[in-house]
């Protein structure tokens, strides 16, 4: 009995699958390429201002201070909110795509300028000082020692950064932007296969958080320091 | 002097948009923690198929995005059965206790095995069973450690009631777009004006006002206890 209807169930899911494939590859393509842009976009924020924060240079750091306070103090929906439907108002008009990677390049930039920060001030003083004493100047300090130090320690909070990244693409359903989510919800309100749309689609987010958690894993045993390694 | 839209629409917000979102919020972490400490206390028993169960359930709710858990709920539930049928609040609810007692069965679970083995054994000894035990002997020890773990728990709960926004429940954001919304509409009833700028500022102030100081004290927390 059970079996019969675990049968029927997984036969009505391949043919939701296969009769709505090119609408869902083409969502799940937007929400990967939004979440590359945005990933991307926070490694290069975080890396800059989490230097700046942890090497305390003068303005740029109190900027940086107050753009992560900012982002991570309010909710990422109503950035969205803000950017979407508040920035027309004072002439600013920006499309569901831009909005879509803007908003969340800006909420993974501020966490990772956060990672970045503790990972670089978790580098032993006395390793800079070496550096310099050896004649690099600041940049190449920065570049040969503090970096390749910091940016390990900071690896895996900055990956679980990124994975939240991913996640939040689907707020982006807000704006219509038809990424993952979108789709799956315009397939359910045409079809009203809701629990063949439901399950596909938490799947696919699972399939994809879970893949990018094993990455994890796996460049944290290669990338881990030497005397942390086990 | 403010004009004159901005008395009624911040009032609107506050006495019905904020209201729902501290209601939203206080029922999400009262339901996160405890199912929480609960799920994070038994995964630290040895026996295998309990342990896989709670470890599939932190895996699942921790990876979903919480908008596809509340949509989840609120649209999938109903469809398999009717008594699984919800209000927009009871569901955003659900789909954030789901989600926050994942967080916080993981940090109890690291919370309570940080308890050295004597005092399970000193407690043992003293005639405690494994429900004894751990409510009175090791849970007041661990609680110290989850302390900071809560109070980030309860900043991402008040940020994440958003959400609830998205299938209509009363929350801030919701109130502010209504009000936004009305504001559009040509008088009476609005003013045909938009202020969609200054309305969601507005609520990221008050987000930000909220979230900022228990940010602070998480971090002071975080400081003082380790």
């Amino acid at each position: 009995m059970i079996f019969a209807l675990a049968a029927t169930f997984f036969t009505d899911l391949s043919s939701f699958v296969s009769d709505n494939f090119d609408e869902l590859l083409a969502g799940l393509k937007r929400t990967l390429v939004v979440s590359a842009i945005a990933i991307a976009g926070a490694f290069f924020i975080g890396l800059i201002l989490g230097a700046a924060r942890a090497h305390r240079i003068p303005v740029v750091s109190q900027l940086a201070a107050i753009y992560v306070e900012v982002i991570r103090n309010t909710p990422i929906l109503v950035q969205i909110f803000f950017l979407y439907f508040g920035l027309p108002q004072v002439g600013v008009r920006l499309d569901a795509f831009t909005v879509a990677w803007l908003a969340v390049t800006i909420w993974g930039g501020a966490f990772n300028t956060e990672n970045f920060r503790a990972g670089f001030e978790a580098v032993p003083h006395r390793y800079r000082e070496a550096g310099l004493a050896l004649g690099f100047s600041r940049i190449a300090t920065f570049l040969n020692v503090t970096l390749p130090i910091g940016g390990r320690i900071a690896l895996p909070s900055s990956i679980n950064t990124y994975i939240s990244v991913l996640k939040n693409t689907s707020l982006l359903y807000v704006i219509a932007y038809p990424e993952l989510t979108t789709t799956a919800l315009e397939i359910q309100a045409l079809t009203l296969e809701t629990v063949e749309t439901f399950t596909v689609l938490a799947v696919t987010y699972l399939t994809l958080v879970w893949t990018m958690s094993a990455l994890i894993r796996l460049l944290e045993s290669r990338l881990a320091l030497p005397e942390e390694r086990s | 002097m403010l004009p004159d839209w901005v008395e009624p629409v911040a009032r609107y917000m506050l006495e019905e948009g904020l209201v729902g979102t501290l209601k939203i919020a206080a029922i999400a972490l009262a339901g996160s923690v405890l199912v929480g400490i609960t799920l994070g206390t038994l995964l630290t028993i040895k026996f295998l198929p309990l342990r896989s169960v709670i470890r599939l359930y932190i895996e699942v709710w921790r990876g979903l995005p919480i908008l596809v858990t509340i949509f989840i709920i609120f649209f999938m539930l109903p469809a398999v059965s009717q008594q699984l049928e919800f209000d927009a609040l009871t569901a955003s609810a659900i789909g954030l206790i789901l989600w926050g007692s994942a967080q916080v069965a993981e940090a109890t679970r690291g919370a309570v095995q940080s308890i050295p083995r004597e005092q399970h054994e000193a407690a043992s000894a003293l005639g405690f069973g494994w429900i004894g035990r751990h409510s009175f002997v090791i849970m007041p020890q661990a609680l110290r450690r989850l302390l900071p773990p809560l109070v980030s728990l309860l900043v991402n709960i008040i940020q994440n009631t958003t959400i609830a926004q998205v299938i209509g429940a009363t929350e801030l954001l919701e109130a502010g777009e209504r009000q936004s919304e009305r504001l559009v509409a040509p008088e009476p009833i609005g003013l045909g004006e938009i202020h969609a700028f200054e309305i969601y500022a507005g609520v990221m102030v008050v987000f930000f006002l909220i979230s900022f100081p228990l940010t602070r004290l998480a971090a002071v927390l975080e400081k003082r206890l380790v």
